[in-house]
Formats: C-alpha cells, structure tokens, sequence
C-alpha cells in the first residue's frame, strides 16, 4: 500500500509533460523563418534603415526557436515561426519605405537645387543685360561727348575763322590807313611810297630829322607785316653830273635803308638800287618837276613777295 | 486508515495539489482580450493606410484572422484567439508597411520625374 501511494500523482506529471512535449523534427515554418531573417541580415538597406524592425524580427525568431528547443507544441512553434516571418517581412518594407523616402528628399533637396541655379543662372543673365546695357550707354555717352566735342571744335574754330576774319579786317584796315597815312599807291610793282626830298638837303645823302618821321612810320608798318619786302630807290634830278647823281641816288637809298635797319627791321628784307636821274617823274624844266623828281621810292612787296626790279 | 499518520496524509495532499497547479497551467489560458484589440487596431491603421489597395492579400489575411479571432473567443477558445490575435496583428502591421513603402515609392517615382520635367523646362528656357 505504501509503495503505491505516489503512483497516481507521479501518473498525472508524466501525463501533463507527455501532453506539452513536442515532436523533435525541425519546424518548416521555423526552417523558413530563419531563411528569411539570414537574408534580411545581410541586407545593407535593411541593416541602415530599419534596424529597429530587424531587432524585433530576431527577437521573434529568438522566441521560435527557444519554443523549438524546449519542443513546445508544433502549432506554437509554427505560430511564433510565422510572426517571425511576419516581422522579418516588416522590416524589409521599412527598408523600403525609408529608402523611397530618402530619394524623396534627395530629390527635392536636388529640386530646390535646380531651382537655385535657374536662377542664379537668370540673375547672372539679367546682371549680363545690365552691364552690357550700362556698357552700350556709356559707348554712347562717349559717342555724344565725341559729337559735343566735334560741335565745340567746329564752334571754336568757326570763332576762330570770325576772329581771324575780324582780324584780317581789322589788319586790312589799319594797313589802308597806315598806307593812306604814307600816301602809298599801289602799282604793277606794288605798293610805292614816295618820300619827297623833304628827308635829304641838296647834295647830302643825311636824312634830315625831320624826315625820319615818316621812316618811324614805314618801319612800325614793315614790323606789323614781317612778310613785306621793301626795295628801296632812290632817283634825282639831272641837274649835275649823271655820275654824280648816280652815286647820289645810292647813298641816299642807302641811307633810308641804314636808317630803317637802326629802327630794327632786318636787311635782309630790304633792297637798294640807286637810279641817278633816269626815272623822272616830272620835268625837269621846272623847279616844281626837279623836286618831284627828287625823290625816294619805297616799293613794298605783298606778303611773302619780292619786289620786281624797274 | 489509524495507522496512517498525519504526516504521511498532508504529503498525499501536497502532491495532488502539485499536480493539480501544473495541469491548470496547461490546460487554463486567460481570455486574450488585449491581443484582439491590438490587431483590431493594427487593421483599423493598415486600412487607413491604404492596405487594401496596397497590400490587399495581407489585409485579407489579417481581416480573416481577426474575424476567426473573434469567433474563438465567443467560443472560448481562448489558446486559437491568442495565436488569430497575434498573427492578425503581424499582418496588419506589415500591410501597413507595405503601403507605406509603396506610397513613398510612388512619391519617389512623382518628384523624380517632376525634377525631370523642371531640368527640360528651364534646360529650354536658358536656350
């Protein structure tokens, strides 16, 4: 009686591990579970962007595979295989998802990028158009300057032909009246001035004082007009010696010549030529035609032009 | 039965209450309330998602499940509740992330072309 007395109840414990026991071949599902969790662990997309998911899917498979061990019932171990499974699948599309979410970014990063260099591109364009635009005004400005400065040449010199004009004018005025002043007239040689025999007394070929007046005059007139040549003559009457008058006739041409060089006007504008008594101007019957015919003739060239001999 | 002590009786008595512990924790499995809300969320949330457009096969699986779920739990049937329970859950859930990721593919597959149209449109226009 007494080796029985435990039968019953140890009956019961081996009928309750019996009933939890499971059956020791491995698990398909399992089998496939663990394919699956392998491949998602040597997956880099899954490992970077869903390592959470991965976390929880080993954890699941952990649990399946310690139901495995412990040979809990095939139904339990299929079931926490398939959850496994599941959660291994799970973090698969995480990754996925994450991935397209990643290029979803880039892209609108890439987007706004896009944007950015359209228009820097359009700004740098417009910035172009600026300076070109800045560039063609200032050409112009330049041109118009060029144009004004043209117009204020041309302005300028137009004054300037007035008041060379004037000038001339004023020039050709006070000539008239100067050679009005020397009682000049103009002839085929040029213009002549006539000194009377006021300058010499009979016979001397010495100026007289009183005639350097009128050479003070012919000397400021040579000064004002720098291309005039003068050739100066000298005549007589022929009363005398035609030698004598002769030599008389040059002395006194060179005298005024003498005189005119002291008054500062260069010799090489001037000329002398003495003519005697050969080219009266009057007769010399009478006293009032022998003192025309003593004379000074001052032939006075155009500008830059020389006085043709008698 | 006198000759039978009291020791000898309460060691009778300890053993049978052993017994009676470990088949109670096989046999009794509490009602998993919890684990039906849970997938019913779980569906509730991959149908919003998008799942039945998405992943339609795995919404019908988790949807078939939960309603078996629920039958066993009317039946008490409270060990097939739990499993329908949970795998219902992992269904849903991975409907769930099936349409998200192919929303976001689709979003990618959209903006890059968009890029796409932009780079021609002002590749035209800067010419």
């Amino acid at each position: 009686m007494q080796n029985y007395r435990f039968l019953p109840t140890s009956l019961l414990v081996v009928a309750t591990l019996a009933g939890c026991s499971s059956m020791p071949e491995t698990n398909p599902s399992l089998n496939e579970a663990r394919n699956d969790y392998t491949a998602a662990k040597n997956n880099t997309q899954v490992i970077n962007l869903a390592p959470t998911e991965l976390k929880q899917a080993g954890d699941a498979l952990d649990k399946a595979n310690i139901a495995a061990d412990k040979n809990e019932d095939t139904a339990v171990v299929t079931h926490l295989a398939y959850l496994a499974k599941q959660r291994v699948a799970i973090a698969q599309q995480t990754a996925e998802q994450k991935a397209a979410e990643k290029i979803v970014t880039d892209t609108a990063t890439e987007r706004s990028k896009i944007r950015l260099d359209a228009r820097t591109e359009e700004a740098n364009n417009a910035n172009d158009k600026a300076n070109k635009a800045q560039l063609n005004a200032e050409v112009s400005q330049q041109q118009a300057n060029a144009s004004q400065q043209q117009a204020d040449a041309s302005q300028q010199q137009a004054a300037m032909a007035q008041q060379q004009t004037r000038d001339a004018e004023v020039r050709t005025s006070q000539l008239e009246t100067q050679l009005k002043e020397l009682n000049a007239k103009k002839t085929e040689r040029g213009l002549v001035i006539t000194l009377g025999d006021v300058l010499f007394d009979t016979n001397k070929a010495q100026l007289k004082p009183g005639g350097t007046h009128s050479l003070q005059k012919l000397a400021g007139f040579l000064k004002q007009y720098p291309q005039r040549k003068a050739q100066i003559e000298g005549h007589t009457d022929s009363t005398g010696a035609a030698g004598y008058n002769q030599d008389l006739s040059e002395r006194r041409a060179n005298a005024v010549c003498t005189s005119l060089v002291d008054m500062g006007i260069n010799s090489d504008r001037i000329t002398t030529h003495g003519y005697g008594q050969e080219s009266p101007v009057a007769s010399n019957d009478t006293a009032s035609g022998r003192q025309l015919n003593r004379r000074v003739e001052i032939i006075l060239s155009e500008d830059n032009g020389n006085v043709t001999s008698r | 039965m006198k000759n039978i002590s009291k020791h000898q009786w309460y060691k009778t008595i300890g053993a049978a209450g052993f017994a009676a512990v470990i088949m109670a924790g096989c046999v009794s499995i509490p009602a998993p309330t919890e684990q039906i809300a849970t997938a019913k969320v779980a569906v509730t949330n991959a149908t919003n998602a998008g799942g039945n457009e998405f992943a339609s096969e795995d919404m019908r699986a988790a949807q078939d499940k939960l309603d078996r779920a629920v039958q066993a739990m009317t039946a008490e049937d409270y060990k097939n509740a739990r499993l329908l329970a949970e795998q219902a859950q992992a269904d849903a859930q991975l409907a769930e992330t099936k349409a998200h990721a192919a929303k976001a593919q689709k979003a990618a597959v959209t903006v890059q072309e968009d890029n796409h149209v932009l780079r021609n449109e002002i590749d035209r226009k800067s010419q």
